[in-house]
């Protein structure tokens, strides 16, 4: 496991980011297999203006929880947060990289919370999902 | 008994809340999202500072986002916005459940869409695990917005 390192980092810094090759089976996991499902049915995915079927805008908050988990540890688990919009859809056979970079460090019922700048983008440099997430600095020692 | 009906901006209400089935969190259910996220964190599967595993902070997030899913037939819908608080790590064995509020409905370049307030409890407890807010497209009766899926 790697060791926590938000306090390794300062504002500005980026966070090692995450990259996902996303297959069908992984969202057929995600999202439960199921006819007239725009994540799950290639024919109804087409019927509804998708040329393939599409990842569950959630997934992309699964990535960004992983690496949230992987800075802030604990503070993230119990304490954590994330607000984002989804901007692109994301399709099968995508590949999304998380990204996240040090927005801030406020004090918060004397601890410290820290909110990290999130982007999603996929394998041409778009942008698919946008926001924050933060965690509390003080419950990571471990 | 639920008398199902097509989802649509008119049928929704600001005001109108939702219940999900319960859920138990399950040994598998933390297998399988970690394998479709392709996220293995030993935490979920060998012990966490938390006391034993616990399991992935997004796993419930369908749970709430499907709550409309109980009252309407949903043929397509697209996720606009997405806001978590995680207030308790999630444990396998613990038995779940979603409660929603429908807070607002909005249209914005023609396009409709409601905003749901969650919070998701552990039955029996009540202890709050996961609370936020999301807000979701309804798609209109073609069922296909050109601008949103062609990039």
């Amino acid at each position: 496991m790697k060791p926590h390192t938000a306090k390794s980092l300062h504002i500005g810094d980026a966070l090692p980011p995450l990259t996902k090759s996303i297959v069908q089976r992984q969202i057929d996991c995600y999202s439960g297999v199921r006819p007239h499902s725009i994540h799950t049915d290639p024919e109804w995915a087409r019927k509804k203006g998708f040329k393939v079927p599409i990842a569950q805008a959630l997934m992309s908050t699964a990535y960004v929880s992983q690496m949230m988990v992987q800075f802030c540890g604990e503070g993230f688990v119990r304490g954590g947060r994330i607000s984002v919009a989804f901007i692109k859809p994301v399709l099968v056979g995508d590949t999304l990289t998380a990204h996240g970079r040090i927005k801030s460090r406020d004090q918060e019922g004397g601890k410290t919370r820290v909110t990290v700048e999130v982007w999603c983008e996929n394998q041409d440099g778009v942008k698919t999902m946008v926001g924050t997430a933060s965690g509390l600095e003080a419950d990571l020692q471990t | 008994m639920v008398e199902f009906k097509t989802i649509s901006y008119e049928a929704v209400t600001i005001g109108e809340q939702f219940m999900s089935d319960d859920f138990l969190i399950k040994p598998e259910d933390v297998e399988t999202f970690a394998f479709a996220v392709d996220d293995h964190h030993p935490w979920y599967f060998e012990g966490s500072p938390f006391g034993g595993t616990i399991a992935h902070p997004v796993l419930l997030g369908n749970q709430a986002l499907l709550m409309r899913h109980s009252r309407y037939i949903v043929p397509a819908g697209l996720h606009a916005k997405m806001q978590f608080e995680f207030v308790e790590p999630l444990r396998v064995g613990m038995r779940v459940r979603s409660h929603g509020k429908v807070i607002d409905k909005y249209e914005r370049r023609g396009r409709h869409y409601m905003v749901t307030q969650f919070e998701t409890r552990e039955e029996g407890t009540g202890k709050v695990l996961t609370r936020g807010q999301f807000t979701q497209m309804i798609f209109p009766e073609s069922g296909v917005h050109r601008e949103t899926t062609h990039r």
